[in-house]
């Protein structure tokens, strides 16, 4: 029994264990610089630089009836205080729906939204100006439900409706897929509002150079979009700004978008002068984005056989008062509900509502984390239902690897889901038995498998641009408008510059980050920049060391199979022919310069939004439960990823631990509620995340194989460590104490309930 | 306003502010030294800690008129010193830093109880150090840099000038 058919014959894999990872570990390039206390975009202080600050709304949602700056504007040190009529250019800014305003003119949707803003001497005096404004409101119904929203005789956030994206897709045949069904389960899951909590919150500077440009200089994670639309808002030439976006002190998805940037140059653009910006906690709280909320209603079924026959998945997210990143979170959402596996038929819908629950947006993990925990809830439930094991199950339910994708669509050829099962199969925490309890406490092992998608959905920002230069002082420059988050994207693009141009990495400079000085590379967000790095120094590092070669011959008379080597060009037998310092100051004033346009790779089928590549990560966690106190301790994580080949073991291990204790915390203590269109918590007394206290020990596998012929190399590491470590955290809760675990965070109320219930 | 007298990385200074006015901003608008992060202002996450008197105090939670002839140090002193060398070299070396906005607040911490005679057990170190949060790593790196630092048996080859 339990013979997977759907299993190829799979070649050997190709596995690094976690022991072997921290061996080919090394310290980050930034490490000293960073160990060196290098100052963070909050951190420059300025030259005689203003205080900004930002008069917010104190109601969820209310109309605008008249704004008094004057007494605000007549105290000492104030130099100016702006409202929406202040706005030289576009009023408001958005991605696919431009719905945000910079200031807020007519009326406000969320707490925080942002009516006027000020810049003065000091701290002190903006905020006393800030405190002198009158505004008069008049207070509209809060919309503080996204099921309420959608309602006929809800009060609107926005004039065109509160369903701000909705979307079906459906194959099959449904009806005769659930007529083949012995076990259907259905039940709502409820995700929670995570906050991404990054220690830095939203602050920077916006100075004048003396090229007469305003530098902007915050952290973010596209510049070159920001300058784009900062130019719009102020009216100015792009070529009048500089947008300065690295290095963030942390992002994860929070800083995608702009939040306080237009603010502080329309404060800088209208006073002349240098101003800085700089939430606080609880600011940052109310006006930064958070993971959207899902209650998603799961139908699934399998036969006798315990064959999946068909999932139907109905999901509800809500995105607050303005979309942002809210229609891509919904399409992943929807996209990722599926799941690796083959069903008969599928019939997913979506919706996206506005409320005045603060806003929602991108958040690591990105909408496929919310449907991820629900399908592997139903994956484990339909599993104990027919009689399987949880991993044979998933196992034999598996599509093909070159099956169509979740959609339908045309997608890469990838057995990943396969070995990661495979490698988990035979783990000793997962040949141990699953469950046991020893006096108060409750252990459970649980297991989940997730895939998801690299890059953008078709029609997303895919395209990218990236430099590769000699630089004056003979580095080997990679030029990239991505920012470096944490993530080490310094130290994986080190290592593909010195593998693909057969350099040192000493001989190595990569330049982020910077609109001056780097190329539109598109977002730094879904996964994408080590794919993006290694497709361009792939398909045209020849090109580039050839160019090297060609212009070191213009002066210099090279042996015919000169190349490049470390620290220079050397002949055909390895002898040094000429540095690279050297070949810099010899073609001063032609330097080399290679501009890579790599277009957008998608899915050639005719999908919105569907995704081309997928990379596969398993998962068991191992859970404590307390019986006294109900409350959960993740005591082992162990994530079996396919990725492809690791291009950084120390990224890798950085991003799959790091990723998966923002999934514990999301699976067993993260939310903030909205009650009323106002955030439980301000600060993170309110608020907790993991501490080291609360973090498991984790192992992190990587299996590096990749189907023959693969065109998409490496797959990205920096979301699906949470995506996998929040369904198999719940799943392990779920096998601890029996708790039919189907909102997040579980709390140890929840559990204690169960547990009475139980006795 | 008050004034304060105190020393500051090895140098007497003097302060005239308000007696509330909080240390970290002290540090970070009147002295220019921004290792020490505004991470919460509550005492919660660690970012902010300097030393006080050699011990390790979040400078969100001390207000100037505390300040009066006392010894502080910040991040910007100690980076540079040879005390928190092994520290450094320990999470460069175990991926104890990601983003490393927590990075000054966590090596003071660190650096603190690696000083402290007799050291501290790495799981005592580990409990001690969960005043200071950090969202990137996953405390995967940190947990290697407490072996590191704490395990006698592994911080032998790192760091050969200690005593066994």
């Amino acid at each position: 029994m339990n013979t997977p058919d759907h299993t190829p014959d799979l070649t050997p894999h190709r596995l690094i264990d976690h022991a072997g990872l921290l061996a080919l570990a090394r310290p980050r390039p930034d490490a000293a610089a960073k160990l060196a206390a290098t100052p963070f975009p909050s951190d420059h202080l300025g030259d005689q630089a203003l205080h900004g600050a930002i008069l917010g709304s104190p109601h969820p949602h209310a109309r605008i009836l008249a704004i008094d700056t004057r007494a605000a504007r007549a105290l000492p040190g104030v130099h100016a205080v702006l409202t929406a009529a202040d706005i030289p250019g576009t009023p408001c800014y958005g991605l696919r729906h431009v719905d945000r305003p910079v200031l807020c003119a007519d009326k406000v949707r969320c707490i925080g939204d942002p009516v006027a803003v000020v810049a003065a001497d000091t701290a002190e005096q903006a905020h006393a100006a800030v405190a002198a404004i009158r505004v008069d409101y008049a207070l509209l119904a809060v919309v503080d439900d996204p099921l309420h929203a959608l309602e006929a005789q809800a009060e609107t956030v926005h004039a065109g409706g509160n369903l701000l994206h909705h979307l079906h897709h459906a194959h099959g045949d449904l009806g005769a897929a659930v007529a083949a069904c012995e076990h259907v389960v259905e039940d709502e899951y409820h995700s929670p509002r995570q906050m991404h909590a990054y220690l830095e919150t939203e602050g920077g500077i916006v100075e004048h150079d003396d090229d007469g440009r305003l530098v902007v200089r915050f952290g973010c994670q596209n510049p070159e979009r920001d300058r784009q639309v900062i130019a719009g808002i102020l009216n100015l030439p792009p070529d009048r700004l500089r947008v300065i976006g690295t290095p963030v002190g942390g992002s994860y998805g929070g800083k995608d978008e702009l939040t306080i940037q237009p603010l502080a140059a329309l404060l800088a653009l209208k006073t002349g002068r240098a101003v800085r910006l700089h939430l606080n906690r609880g600011e940052s709280t109310d006006l930064g984005v958070k993971r959207h909320p899902m209650r998603m209603r799961l139908r699934s079924g399998c036969d006798a056989d315990g064959r999946l026959r068909f999932i139907e998945a109905d999901i509800l997210a809500d995105t607050g008062a303005y979309a942002t990143h809210g229609p891509e979170v919904l399409d992943a959402a929807i996209e990722h509900v599926v799941g690796p596996y083959a069903y008969d038929a599928v019939s997913l819908r979506g919706r996206l509502a506005y409320t005045n629950n603060g806003i929602a947006g991108a958040f690591r993990g990105f909408g496929a984390v919310q449907t991820q925990f629900a399908l592997e809830r139903q994956i484990d439930r339909l599993a104990a239902l027919a009689g399987f094991d949880p991993l044979c199950f998933r196992q034999r339910n598996l599509a093909a690897p070159d099956a169509p994708g979740p959609l339908g669509q045309h997608v890469l050829p990838f057995d990943g889901p396969h070995r990661a099962l495979d490698v988990l199969r035979t783990h000793a925490l997962w040949t141990a038995p699953h469950r046991h309890a020893d006096g108060r406490y409750l252990y459970g092992t649980g297991l989940a498998l997730v895939h998801r998608s690299d890059g953008f959905g078709k029609g997303g920002p895919n395209a990218a641009r990236l430099v590769l230069a000699l630089a004056a002082d003979g580095k080997l420059e990679l030029r990239a408008g991505f920012t470096e988050m944490g993530q080490n994207l310094i130290g994986a693009a080190t290592r593909m510059m010195a593998d693909h141009l057969h350099c040192a990495e000493d001989d190595v400079r990569i330049v982020l980050g910077d609109s001056a000085l780097t190329p539109d590379s598109g977002p730094t967000a879904a996964s994408r920049t080590t794919s993006i790095i290694h497709r361009a120094l792939r398909d045209h590092g020849p090109r580039w060391r050839a160019a090297l070669v060609d212009a070191a011959r213009v002066d210099v008379e090279l042996p015919s199979a000169a190349r490049t080597a470390a620290g220079g060009l050397v002949s055909e037998a390895g002898h040094p022919v000429l540095d690279y310092p050297s070949l810099a100051r010899q073609c001063a004033t032609t330097r080399p310069t290679l501009v890579i346009d790599l277009p957008a790779e998608e899915t050639p089928s005719d999908i919105p939004a569907a995704h081309l590549v997928f990379g596969a990560s398993a998962a068991l966690a191992q859970v404590r439960v307390d019986s006294w106190s109900g409350q959960v301790k993740v005591e082992r994580l162990v994530l079996a990823n396919a990725l492809g080949p690791v291009i950084s073991a120390e990224g890798l291990l950085g991003q799959m631990e790091g990723g998966a204790v923002m999934g514990q915390g999301m699976a067993t203590i993260e939310d903030l509620p909205s009650p009323g269109g106002r955030y439980a918590a301000r600060n993170l007394d309110g608020y907790f995340i993991p501490t080291l206290a609360d973090a498991p020990e984790i192992e992190v596998l990587a299996i590096e194989n990749l189907m023959a012929d693969d065109p998409a190399g490496p797959r990205g590491a920096g979301e699906i460590s949470v995506n996998v470590a929040v369904p198999a955290v719940a799943n392990a809760i779920a096998h601890a104490t029996g708790l039919t675990v189907t909102r997040l965070p579980v709390t140890p109320d929840t559990v204690l309930d169960h547990l009475e219930r139980q006795a | 306003m008050i004034t304060v007298q105190f020393e500051l990385n090895g140098k007497a200074v003097s302060v005239d502010c308000p007696p509330e006015r909080r240390l970290l901003e002290l540090l970070r608008e009147t002295f220019h030294l921004t290792a020490a992060k505004p991470g919460c202002g509550i005492g919660r996450c660690g970012a902010c800690m300097v030393w006080i008197d050699e011990q390790p105090v979040n400078a969100c939670l001390v207000m100037a008129w505390q300040l009066e002839g006392r010894r502080v140090r910040s991040y910007e002193n100690l980076a540079t010193s040879t005390e928190s060398a092994p520290v450094r070299d320990a999470l460069a070396r175990c991926g104890g830093l990601q983003c490393g906005y927590c990075t000054p607040g966590l090596a003071m911490t660190l650096t603190h109880l690696h000083r402290l005679e007799p050291r501290p057990k790495r799981d005592e170190a580990a409990l001690l150090l969960a005043g200071n949060l950090c969202r990137c790593t996953g405390y995967g790196g940190i947990r290697r840099t407490l072996a590191q630092l704490f395990d006698p048996a592994i911080q032998a080859p790192l760091d050969e000038s200690t005593p066994t």
